[in-house]
């Protein structure tokens, strides 16, 4: 435990933690240590393979670490017995690429949903529910299929989820990455109201035109490694490595805008054969 | 609220599986019913067996009115032939063969057999008189039987002496080897059951994944999460078995029924002897869909 007096700081706090799924593979997560403090909005970035998602999975408990020490909320997770796993992630919201909605629910059902599995009152449900669909743009939505919503609303839904029950965290794992630049925007506006209201927030992405508009933390990720930790930074580091445009995706269509940040750093393929 | 929410959980898992669920109650009933049909078998070889058969093995029958046996010739028994006949068993001759005896009066006979065919009509066409008093001998070594029958059926006094294992072991043998038929179809069965229950709580686990993963990502609790498909197993099992209890029901109303009016001086067990194994069926049922899909959603179904 941190042997720190009062209220803790940091939300999420790595303390060398290492994560090897595959014992002949290099780690997932090399001795990362890092902070994300109460009420901080951090990108995670980095290429494929990179580690991103293996950091959100341990903030979660969703695997366990290899070695070192994953706190949340001031709690180290390996402490937590299984049967006391649900607590911790009721207080974490979490996001996907892919919004996993429940495509036999309206969108109030898919969000009132995760209230109802942790048994929250039908009156709680139905004040809350519509608050949170206004706080994502999405009054006047509520009785739409999933599949009457654009990709971009469907996030929302997701996003509406996944903060309804007030969770000290987000976490968002490529919430744009189905997204087109202009929608991406709005979830953005999204994400950052919600940071607004005092949620951390924690999103790995492989934009960087998000990342730099917004201009939060950035922390990039290696090889499992932490090779960048920067205060409102840009996708890239400010330091150009000319020759390698290497980009793995781009639904945007903007590849023209050639700027200092569209050249990556990262110069080696590693990682190139996941996802 | 939470509840409300399992129970919809349950009904949707219930809808979405309905062939599968359709199957598994359609096994557990088989096997259940086997079970029970096991369970009928014994019950009914205990009624045969009736108040003596597990504590004596010879029965030195008196003679008694309008017995027609040839020892019987001078008329019922008299007390003294009954004195000479006790002080006979216990002779050093016949003791030695005898663990102890016990005497029935005609009134203690009535009423054990009022016990025995208190399902049969023939109860109340038989009074107290008609039925003779006896020796109930139990042997140290039943083979001895003939020596015991030797020594007695001349008796005067003595109507028969009968070795009442002799006449039932027989059928008792049939019929639990019918037992030990029932138990092992029953056993298969209960393998398939099982099986099947599993692959039908997988089955449900795999097309409810999506709710499943969104319900442990929001913290919803393994009881929450797991419940519906332990209860889905639990219920078509116990549908399962009420088919079984009222398929047993059903047999000792209408064939048991039947045959305790073709043989009347044999006693059948009740219809409602047979419920006392409702519970245990029932029972039985929760069980084996519980053990069953405790063992898959551990596989299955991590939390
Ligand atoms: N369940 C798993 N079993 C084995 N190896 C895994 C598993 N999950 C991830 N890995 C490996 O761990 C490394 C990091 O993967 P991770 O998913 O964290 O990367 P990422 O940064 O999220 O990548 P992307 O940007 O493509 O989503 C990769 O090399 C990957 O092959
Ligand atoms: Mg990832």
């Amino acid at each position: 435990m941190p042997t720190c007096c009062g209220a803790i700081r940091a939300m999420i706090r790595f303390e060398n933690v290492t994560k090897v799924y595959d014992r002949k593979a290099r780690p997932a997560l090399d001795s990362i240590t890092l902070e994300i403090d109460r009420g901080e909005f951090a990108f995670l970035v980095g290429a494929s393979g990179s580690g991103k998602s293996t950091f959100l999975r341990l903030v979660l408990k969703e695997d366990r670490a290899t070695s070192g020490a994953v706190y949340v909320a001031g709690q180290n997770v390996a402490n937590i017995s299984s049967w006391r796993v649900p607590r911790l992630r009721r207080g974490i919201g979490v996001v996907f690429q892919d919004f996993r909605l429940l495509p036999q629910k309206n969108v109030f059902a898919n969000v009132a949903f995760a209230m109802q599995v942790i048994g929250k009152s039908r009156s709680v449900i139905r004040s809350t529910v519509p608050e949170v669909l206004k706080t994502v743009g999405l009054e006047g939505k509520e009785h739409r299929m999933p599949h009457e919503l654009s990709g971009g609303e469907q996030q929302r839904v997701a996003i509406a989820r996944a903060v309804v029950n007030r969770p000290g965290i987000l976490l968002a794992d490529e919430p744009t990455g189905n997204l087109d630049p202009t929608t991406s925007m709005g979830i953005m506006g999204v994400l950052d109201k919600i940071n607004q209201n005092g949620t951390t927030v924690v999103m790995a992405t492989h934009d960087d035109d998000i990342v730099n508009e917004m201009r939060k933390r950035v922390v990039e990720l290696r090889n499992g490694v932490v090779i960048r930790d920067e205060a409102k930074a840009l996708y890239t580091s400010m330091i150009p490595v000319v020759g390698q445009s290497r980009r793995l995706k781009d639904a945007s269509g903007l590849d023209d805008l050639v700027g200092p940040e569209r050249v990556s750093q990262d110069g080696t393929s590693s990682g190139e054969a996941m996802q | 609220m939470r509840l409300a929410f399992i129970l919809s959980e349950i009904g949707s898992g219930l809808r979405r599986n309905l062939t599968m669920v359709i199957s598994v109650i359609l096994v557990t009933f088989i096997s259940l019913t086997f079970v029970g049909a096991a369970g009928m078998l014994q019950l009914q070889i205990n009624q045969m067996k009736g108040y003596w058969y597990d504590k004596v093995q010879v029965a030195i029958f008196l003679c008694s009115e309008g017995s027609a046996a040839a020892g019987c010739a001078s008329g019922p028994v008299t007390e003294e032939q009954q004195k000479n006949l006790e002080a006979l068993l216990r002779s050093p001759a016949v003791a030695q063969y005898i663990n102890e005896f016990q005497f029935e009066s005609k009134e203690d006979a009535y009423g054990h057999f009022k016990e025995q065919f208190s399902n049969s009509p023939i109860v109340d066409s038989v009074a107290p008189d008609q039925l003779p008093a006896s020796f109930r001998i139990n042997m140290k070594d039943p083979e001895k039987y003939q020596i015991i029958s030797e020594t007695f059926a001349s008796q005067p006094g003595v109507e028969s002496v009968i070795d009442q294992r002799k006449i039932l072991e027989q059928l008792f043998s049939v019929m639990n080897g019918a037992s030990v038929v029932a138990v092992v179809i029953a056993a298969v069965m209960i393998v398939c059951a099982i099986l099947l229950i599993a692959t039908t709580i997988r089955l449900s686990a795999f097309s409810r994944r999506r709710e499943t993963g969104i319900m442990r990502l929001v913290g919803a609790s393994k009881t929450v999460i797991q419940l519906p498909f332990i209860l889905e197993g639990v219920i078509a099992a116990l549908i399962g078995a009420a088919l079984a209890s009222g398929t047993l029901w059903a047999v000792s109303y209408f064939f048991l029924g039947d045959l305790s009016k073709q043989f009347q001086d044999t006693p059948f067990i009740s219809p409602s002897q047979t419920l006392v194994l409702v519970p245990a069926l029932f029972a039985l049922g929760v069980i084996l869909a519980g053990i069953s899909s405790l063992l898959t959603l551990r596989r299955y179904l991590r939390v």
